[in-house]
Formats: C-alpha cells, structure tokens, sequence
C-alpha cells in the first residue's frame, strides 16, 4: 500500500484483501498476547477459576487459530507471537490475576474494532462476535459495567 | 418502464417512474411534491432500528425498577452482584449505559427521527414485567441477548464508523447478561 489510497484503489480486490489482512494480524496480535497473558493469570488461581482461566485460554486460543487460517487464505502471512509479553499489571495473588484477566480481554476487544470496519460483513459479524465474547469473559471475571467495551474515548467525545 | 412490462400506466407508477428519473438526474431535492417517496437507505433503518431497540430496553429497564422490590438494595452496592443476585443498583447501572448508548445512536441520526412520522415519542410498549425479582432479571437478560443480536444482525447495512458503535453495544449487551446474574462465574 503505497502513501495514499485514494477511493478507487480501496475497490481493487487487492486493496482491500491487504486492509483485511493488516485488521486481521491486529486482532491476531492481540490473542496472542491474551493467551501469554492468561498463562500468568492462571498459575495465580486454583480450583474453579483455574478452570475458568484454562476454558477462556483456550477460546484465545481457537480465535488466533482463525486469524492465522483467514490472513492465510487472504495471501498474508500470519505474524508469529513473542516470546514474550510485558504485562499490563504485576500479578502476585489471585485478585491480581483476575484483573489482569479483565485487561486482557479489554485490549482483545478493542483490536477487533478494525475487523468490524471492514466492508465484508462476515467478517464484521466474526469481529463483533470476537468483541462480544471478550466483553462476557470480562463481566465474568468481575469487570465493572462499561457502556462501550473497545471504543477509545476520543470516539466517544468525552 | 422498458417495454416489457405489461400493466397499463397507471398515475401512480408514472409518478413513480417519473419519481426515479428525478432521483437519479437530479437526486429528488425538492421535488417531493411530485409524491414519489425518496427512497430510505438501508443504513438509516439499521439506524432507526436500533434506536428504538434502546427505547424499548430503556422501557424495559424502569419498568423493572419499579417492579424489583427495595429490600433488594444492598446499602452501598457496587454493582457487584452477591449472593442473592443482583440488586437494583446494579439494575440502575445497566439502565445509565442504554441512556448513554441511546444518546450514541441518536447523534449518528442527520435525518429527522422516525423518518418524518409524526409521533416525535413513540413510547415503545414492552410486555408488562413479571412480580418475582428473578423472573424480572430473566426477563431482562434475554432482552438483553436477543437486542445484542439484533445488533449484530444489522452491521452489513451501516457506514464503517456505525458498525464499530452498534458492535460496541451489542458487546455491552452481552456483558449486561453477566451482570444481571446469569452466566455468571461460580464462586
């Protein structure tokens, strides 16, 4: 994508598979973030919110299984995961670990705003599903209402 | 208007048909008096559509206000719900964030509301709340489910910018379920 689109190169099949990609390897980036991050949240909990930290680990999981095979069907390749992530928030007890769990799911929900701007509407529905389920794993782990979950406040004019 | 179609040319389809090529030359700009309708975008009924599906939520949520019992209030809840379920404050709280996306979706509206009806407040009519407080949280959490798929459901019709407000609800309406008790982690 050479400087500037102008209107009649974003209609070219190419462009816009390019712009799908760039939204997708955002979401992408976020899962993977999420599914090192939930691997610190887990190691702080037991029993049930153990189990709940395994179960949302695992739908990061199938979400970046997704990503990767929809950049690879556009001709993109996926980008890989770091070997590490510096997390938001220490963690060294088990309110830590559900916080840092709200984050996380925070920041996944805003990466697939990208998604939902895209023309395509599957690929719309895919990123407000995405969003929709991080919004829930976050009210399950004690996150306060939030009127607009992914928005960045300058959207919003406040 | 091409020679294969067979009906006679009544008024109404020469106003039509007269109403269309105005439509495409000249984009109807004052000439409505010739009483072909101009044509609403599918992205404005999505629009239009959700708004009232917040009225109706708005509705929904003071009607069960007024229904969940005082006794309810946890003296200064948090909005966390304890063990015996949600209470009002929480309900409060849900019902603060459909005013805020109702204002959202408002702002995004350049036409007159309701397309130009007359009825400036349509006063959507939900079904009458049941008495007991969880029948009332039920009840709500499916509203709640079923607008946020709505929601989702119209995305296709609107402008990029629209989509990410509607999936931001739809978003915050799945999570109210969670809050109004259901789905909620165990412990």
């Amino acid at each position: 994508m050479s400087g500037n689109l102008t209107e009649r190169g974003l209609a070219e099949p190419r462009a816009r598979r390019k712009q799908e990609v760039a939204a997708l390897q955002a979401a992408l980036a976020a899962e993977q973030a999420a599914i090192y991050g939930y691997g610190i949240v887990g190691a702080h909990l037991t029993g049930t919110l153990f189990a709940a930290a395994f179960a949302d680990s695992v739908e990061h999981q199938r979400a970046r299984d997704s990503l990767t095979a929809m950049i690879m069907a556009r001709g993109g390749q996926p980008r890989p995961a770091a070997p590490a992530y510096r997390m938001p928030i220490a963690v060294h007890s088990a309110a830590q670990a559900r916080s840092l769990a709200i984050v996380l799911e925070r920041q996944v929900t805003a990466a697939y705003l990208g998604l939902v701007a895209l023309a395509k509407p599957a690929l719309r529905r895919f990123g407000a599903n995405q969003m929709r389920a991080a919004a829930v794993r976050s009210a399950r782990w004690g996150a306060r209402p939030q009127a607009f979950p992914g928005l960045p406040a300058s959207s919003l004019g406040r | 208007m091409r020679g294969h179609v067979r009906a006679e040319p009544t008024r109404r389809l020469t106003l039509v048909a007269a109403g269309a090529c105005s439509l495409a030359l000249a984009g109807c700009k004052g000439l409505t008096a010739l009483g072909a309708r101009p044509k609403v975008d599918e992205d404005v009924i999505a629009l239009d559509h959700a708004i009232t599906a917040e009225e109706l939520m708005i509705a929904r949520y003071r009607l069960a206000l007024a229904a969940l019992p005082a006794g309810q209030h946890h003296a200064g809840g948090t909005g966390k719900a304890k063990a015996g379920g949600p209470d009002r404050a929480v309900v409060g709280a849900l019902l603060a964030e459909h005013k805020e996306h109702l204002a959202h979706l408002r702002a995004r509206l350049i036409l007159p509301p309701r397309l130009a009806t007359a009825s400036p407040q349509p006063s959507p009519t939900p079904p009458a709340a049941p008495a007991a407080p969880h029948q009332i949280l039920a009840e709500l959490a499916a509203a709640e489910a079923a607008a946020s798929d709505r929601l989702v459901s119209w995305l296709p019709e609107v402008p990029p910018a629209l989509a990410q407000l509607m999936a931001s609800i739809a978003a915050a309406e799945a999570a109210h379920v969670v809050h109004l008790g259901y789905a909620r982690l165990a412990p």
